[in-house]
Parts: structure tokens; C-alpha cells; sequence
């Protein structure tokens, strides 16, 4: 379990790195969906090895909520926005050293969860809050609507994988009330975009700054 | 069973406005609102008989700090219920009332669960249901403010999540059972056995997360925006109990991280951040150009202040604390409701754009005033006892320091919104406000909440001691 614990979320963190590092839309799109479903492998792996049924069951609402679902509602907003031009002066390596710098952060936070117990997925808790925090970067510098859009749903997936590590699955209720919780977000996120562009005929962030002091 | 009425009203209300129109919408919204409050009353009453109410095998359960929280909302909430049809005569009504009942629901659900989990599916509930309200006009602030407010408070709930998980996997190291890993009730006697240090490190993601939603600062910056742009009921039930149900999450933590990790943490933490809100608070209250915008940054001020009394603990600060949540309700969703009224007739929300408020609109005029003063903390107003109580906590708990800067900063703050609203009262107008609404009517809401706070102030109704007597047994175990 150990082995395939690991090596599932260090290639979830590969993956997220490679969000990091690409700039085109549908690229990212893309490796979402494969940070989802390797997500979704993390999660049946575990209801296996450790006789979870539960988990099996939340990995397949996984992977039609986020690797079905909210891909072709993210397309969907995407579809009509103009492609993004490499902005000069942004380098990826920069960005990515930040996203390494993270990572290391993600390590040293973790500490007292790692430290708490004897589990054999331990090794790989901080390499999903590392996604986790990843994402949380990509959301904060996020310079347009779907950029802030991803980033939040690659932190919720580091979220979901730490989760799934550390505890072996929350209880239905709230398992459930998660996957509603993000379908309802995004699909808000939607409205309110189709509005932006409506307006300011643009969704970059850059245009929202009526509101001031 | 009376916890089932108190949730049911108002989503059954929701779902049969969804459809309804015209007048019948109207009647259904004032029958929704006047039973949800009734029923709030009720449970309120019934939990302090000395009752714990639970429904759904305790997964629904409202003890004495639940109670206040639901009277509070049932209190604003037909605050606010009252004034929406007045608002809505300038506007259309489309889905109004439904998201309306709806964000009531979702804040009454919050605060009566005894499941972490449920808990924190309900306050992100709370954000989704309000965010169409506040982006009801559908003005480009609007829409700017209700991306904001969507944005930042998904992510903070997200990170509230973070910290929820790792409290159930500390649970869970304790605890075999998993199924009832995440009630209050089987985490608090586990408390003092939890790994400190994973329930600190929770705890950091809590106050983050929650205090997003309670409009502490630095995470305070979709509040402004949200509160200034958002109808005015809609404002009036934000900033009078949507922070404080965020308040409530952090409120329902702190014993178990007390008990884990010993007192000093989640104190040191709350000052800091109180401390800070009230600072943020008293620059922004002096430079805000929009009445709106003022009102919310007294807000974060406010809610500062709460958790200052919080952080100095003891019986007598968390009593204050809990006090002034209810003070700061009453008094904020008058004000904000008066504040729309004002927009309305001036067709702004700029300061500079109204004057003479006293002349022109004394209906109007004079309860603000009364409602501003309340704000500032001047008796007879029951803020001014919580904020006594909150301060005399900080002194006599062994923090000078903290209590004397606060304090310095509550006068700046102090100045600036009685700045604001003198310009606001008094000189004359720019531009002539369009008459005012004849008639008591609309002065009946109004007065009723500041006859309250005169009561918190002056002479404690019946039964309130020992309803804030139980509350702090719960924070203070």
C-alpha cells in the first residue's frame, strides 16, 4: 500500500507541477483531468488494500464529478475565451521554483500529522498538500477567471487526496455534501463568468477593479 | 421535532416561492419569515428550560450556544424579512425570496447540527445561496463584488475543510468508531487525549477558513464589496448573523483545542487577528467614500472586537463576546436597512452625495442616528455593556497591553463613523432626496430591534443571564 500510495500522488504532484508549467488552456484542462482520475485510482487503491468499500464508491462519484462533469463545464467557459499569449517577461521557471518551494513548505507543515502516527500512506500525505497548496498559488495569481477557476479546483483535489490518506474517507454525509458543494461552485462560477464577459467583454481580473478603499 | 419546524419553514417556504409570483409571493415571504422567527422563539425558550433538543439520531441537536445563535437569526432574519418587500418595489423580484429563505435555512442549519462535517456543509451553503443576492442587481460592482465574495469565500471554506479533516483524523486515532468520529459530542470528552500539534495545526485552517466567512482581517476583503453592493436585506442579514455563524464555527472548536492543546494557542491566535481587524477597521472606517462600504468595515471592527473578548476568556469576556455578537446583530441590520432606505431616496451611496438626513427624512434620520450611536458603543445601548464586559475581561485577565491598544483604536474608529454619519445627518443635500415613505410602518421594525438594544443596555430582560450563563459553560468548559 505504501508503494502504491506513493507513487500514485507523486505522479498526481507531477502532474500539478505540469498545470504550473503550461500556459495553454486546453493543456491544462487536460492534465486536470488526469490529476483527477490518478486521484481517483489513489482513492480505490486505498478502499482495496485497506477494505474500504466505501472509498471505492466515492472514487467513482470522482470520477464522473471531476473527471467528467466539471472538465466539460470548464471547457464550456473556456470555449469562448480568446488564447492567451504567452505575457513576456513570465518566465515558467520562476513560477515553478515557487511551486518547488511549496512543496518543501508542504513537508515541513505536515510534520505533526506525519509524526502523529504509524500509517503506511503517511509518506505521501504531504505530497497531496503540496498539490493542495500548489493549487492554492495557481488561485491566488491567477490573472483571469479560469485561471482562479483551476486553481481552486487543484487545491480541493490536494484537499480530497489528503483526505483519502490520512483518514481512509470521510463519512458519506460529508463526502457527499463536498462533491455537491464543488459541482454547485463551478457551475456559479459559470453564471457569473458568462456575466464578466458579457460585460467587459473579457475575463480577465484585471478589468474587475470598480470596487475600491 | 421542533428543530425539524425551525429547518423545515423556511426551506419548504423557499421551495413553494420558487414558483410563486405577485402578491401571493409577498403573503408567503411574510408567513415564511414570521414562523421561521416563531419557531426560533420556541426552540430558544425550550433549550433554556434546561432541554437539549436533538432530531435524525443527534445529528440535528441544539443546546443553549445553538439557541442564541438561532434566535439571533430568527430576529434578523424577520428584521430584514420585513424590509424586503419595500426594497423590491424598485426592483424585480425574480428568485428574491426563494434565495432569501434559502440563506436562512443554510445559516439555521450551521448552527444546529452536531456534525462537524454537516456543519461545514451547511456554512459553504450559506456563500452559495447568497451569492446570486448579492449579485441581484446586476451592476458591474455587483458582479465584480459577487465574484469576489464567491471566489475567496470557496477557497477559505475549502481551507476550513483542511482543517476539519485533520480534526477527524486526530479523532480517529483516538477513537475506533468513525461514525460518530465527527460530533461535538464524542470529540469534546476526546479532547484531552487529540495530538496536540496536529489539533494546532488544525486549528490555524479553522480560523482561516471560518474566519474568512466571519470577515476578519487579513481575509476580510470580499466583505466590503459583498456587503456594500448587496441589496439591503440581504446586507442587513450578512453583517448581522452571517459573520457571527462564522464566528459560531470557530466559537464551537475553541474548547476542543483548549482542551488538546492548552488555552495560550487559540487565545494568542484570536487576539492577534481581533487585534488586527479592529486596526484595518479603524483606517479603512476613516477613508471610505461610500456609507455602504463604512457600515461593513464597523463590521470587521466589531467582529474584531468579539474575538478579542474571545482570545481574553474567562467568564467574563466570553460572555461579552457573545453579547456583543448579539448587540452588533441588532444594531448593524437596523443600520443597514436604513442605509438602503437612504440609497433609495438619494439614488447614491456616496457620502458626498447626502446631507441632511435629519431634515429631510426624520423617520429615517432619527433611528439611524440611534442606531449609529448604538454603534459606536454609547450607552444606553447594549453595546456599550458588551464592550465594558469585553474590556474589563482584557484588564483583569492579564492583558493590559492588548486591551490598551484596542481600546486606542476603538476611538479612531469611533471618530470616523461618527464623521460619516454627521456628514450624513446634517448640512445640506447635494441633490433633494425623493420624499419619504409615509406613515409608522416602516419605523415599527426598526424601533422594535432598538428597543432591544436599549433592554441589553439598561435592564436585562428575564432569563437573559442565564441563557449567557449556559452559552459560556458550553466555550468555557
Amino acid at each position: 500500500m505504501t508503494t502504491a500510495s506513493n507513487l500514485l500522488a507523486f505522479l498526481g504532484l507531477v502532474v500539478t507541477l505540469l498545470i504550473v508549467w503550461r500556459q495553454s488552456w486546453p493543456a491544462r484542462l487536460r492534465l486536470f483531468v488526469a490529476q483527477s482520475l490518478l486521484l481517483a485510482a489513489l482513492a480505490s487503491t486505498i478502499g482495496v488494500l485497506a477494505h474500504r468499500r466505501g472509498l471505492l464508491l466515492v472514487a467513482a462519484v470522482f470520477v464522473v464529478v471531476k473527471g467528467w462533469v466539471i472538465p466539460r463545464v470548464l471547457a464550456r467557459i473556456g470555449s469562448g475565451a480568446p488564447v492567451r499569449r504567452v505575457a513576456p517577461g513570465r518566465s515558467s521557471g520562476i513560477v515553478l521554483l515557487g511551486a518547488g518551494g511549496l512543496v518543501v513548505a508542504a513537508y515541513v507543515i505536515m510534520l505533526p500529522v506525519t509524526s502523529a502516527v504509524e500509517l503506511p500512506t503517511e509518506g505521501a500525505i504531504p505530497l497531496a498538500f503540496a498539490m493542495a497548496l500548489i493549487g492554492l498559488g495557481l488561485c491566488v495569481t491567477g490573472r483571469d477567471a479560469l485561471g482562479h477557476i483551476l486553481g481552486f479546483l487543484v487545491f480541493e483535489n490536494g484537499i480530497f487526496g489528503l483526505a483519502i490518506l490520512a483518514t481512509y474517507g470521510l463519512p458519506g454525509i460529508v463526502e457527499a455534501g463536498v462533491f455537491l458543494d464543488v459541482l454547485v461552485i463551478v457551475l456559479i462560477m459559470e453564471a457569473v463568468v458568462v456575466q464578466v464577459r458579457r460585460e467587459h467583454d473579457s475575463i480577465d481580473v484585471d478589468r474587475l477593479r470598480e470596487l475600491r478603499g | 421535532m421542533m428543530l425539524g419546524a425551525l429547518l423545515g419553514i423556511p426551506l419548504v417556504g423557499a421551495i413553494l416561492l420558487w414558483r410563486a409570483g405577485g402578491r401571493v409571493a409577498t403573503t408567503l415571504h411574510a408567513l415564511t419569515a414570521g414562523l421561521t422567527l416563531v419557531a426560533a422563539v420556541a426552540v430558544t425558550v425550550e433549550v433554556n428550560r434546561g432541554e437539549v433538543l436533538m432530531a435524525l439520531d443527534g445529528f440535528l441537536r441544539a443546546d443553549a450556544l445553538s439557541a442564541w445563535m438561532i434566535s439571533l437569526i430568527g430576529i434578523v432574519g424577520a428584521l430584514a424579512a420585513s424590509e424586503a418587500p419595500r426594497y423590491l418595489a424598485h426592483t424585480t423580484p425574480a428568485r428574491f425570496y426563494p434565495l432569501f429563505h434559502l440563506f436562512v435555512f443554510t445559516m439555521l442549519l450551521a448552527v444546529s447540527t452536531d456534525d462537524v462535517g454537516l456543519m461545514w456543509v451547511a456554512v459553504e451553503g450559506t456563500t452559495l445561496a447568497s451569492v446570486f443576492l448579492v449579485n441581484f442587481e446586476r451592476t458591474r460592482a455587483s458582479l465584480e463584488a459577487s465574484y469576489k465574495y464567491l471566489l475567496i469565500c470557496s477557497v477559505g471554506i475549502a481551507i476550513a475543510f483542511l482543517g476539519t479533516v485533520l480534526v477527524y483524523f486526530a479523532g480517529i486515532q483516538q477513537f475506533g468508531d468513525e461514525a460518530h468520529a465527527l460530533r461535538w459530542t464524542t470529540l469534546l470528552p476526546l479532547a484531552p487525549g487529540l495530538a496536540p500539534r496536529v489539533i494546532e495545526l488544525a486549528f490555524v485552517f479553522l480560523v482561516v477558513g471560518y474566519g474568512t466567512k466571519a470577515g476578519l482581517a487579513p481575509m476580510h476583503t470580499w466583505l466590503p464589496d459583498a456587503h456594500s453592493e448587496a441589496p439591503a436585506p440581504v446586507s442587513a442579514l450578512m453583517s448581522g448573523v452571517l459573520l457571527s455563524v462564522g464566528v459560531y464555527a470557530i466559537l464551537r472548536f475553541k474548547p476542543a483545542v483548549d482542551l488538546a492543546a492548552g488555552p495560550g494557542f487559540a487565545r494568542g491566535i484570536l487576539l492577534a487577528l481581533g487585534l488586527l481587524s479592529v486596526a484595518v477597521a479603524a483606517a479603512f472606517l476613516w477613508t471610505s467614500p461610500n456609507y455602504k462600504r463604512m457600515l461593513a468595515y464597523s463590521s470587521v471592527e466589531h467582529i474584531g472586537l468579539v474575538c478579542l473578548g474571545l482570545g481574553f476568556g474567562g467568564a467574563l469576556g466570553t460572555a461579552g463576546a457573545l453579547l456583543h455578537i448579539a448587540n452588533h446583530a441588532l444594531a448593524k441590520s437596523v443600520v443597514f436597512l436604513l442605509a438602503g432606505r437612504i440609497r433609495i431616496a438619494y439614488g447614491s451611496a456616496e457620502i458626498a452625495a447626502v446631507g441632511g438626513l435629519m431634515r429631510r427624512m426624520p423617520r429615517t434620520g432619527a433611528p439611524f442616528l440611534a442606531a449609529m450611536l448604538a454603534l459606536v458603543g454609547l450607552p444606553p445601548f447594549g453595546l456599550f455593556v458588551s464592550e465594558v464586559m469585553i474590556f474589563a475581561a482584557g484588564f483583569t485577565q492579564g492583558f493590559p497591553g492588548v486591551a490598551g491598544v484596542a481600546l486606542v483604536l476603538l476611538v479612531f474608529a469611533f471618530a470616523g463613523l461618527l464623521r460619516g454619519a454627521h456628514a450624513i445627518l446634517y448640512g445640506t443635500p447635494p441633490r433633494e432626496p425623493a420624499a419619504e415613505v409615509p406613515g409608522w410602518r416602516p419605523v415599527l421594525p426598526v424601533a422594535a430591534a432598538l428597543l432591544l438594544l436599549v433592554l441589553t443596555g439598561l435592564a436585562w430582560p428575564p432569563g437573559l443571564t442565564d441563557a449567557l450563563d449556559r452559552v459560556v459553560a458550553i466555550v468555557v468548559p
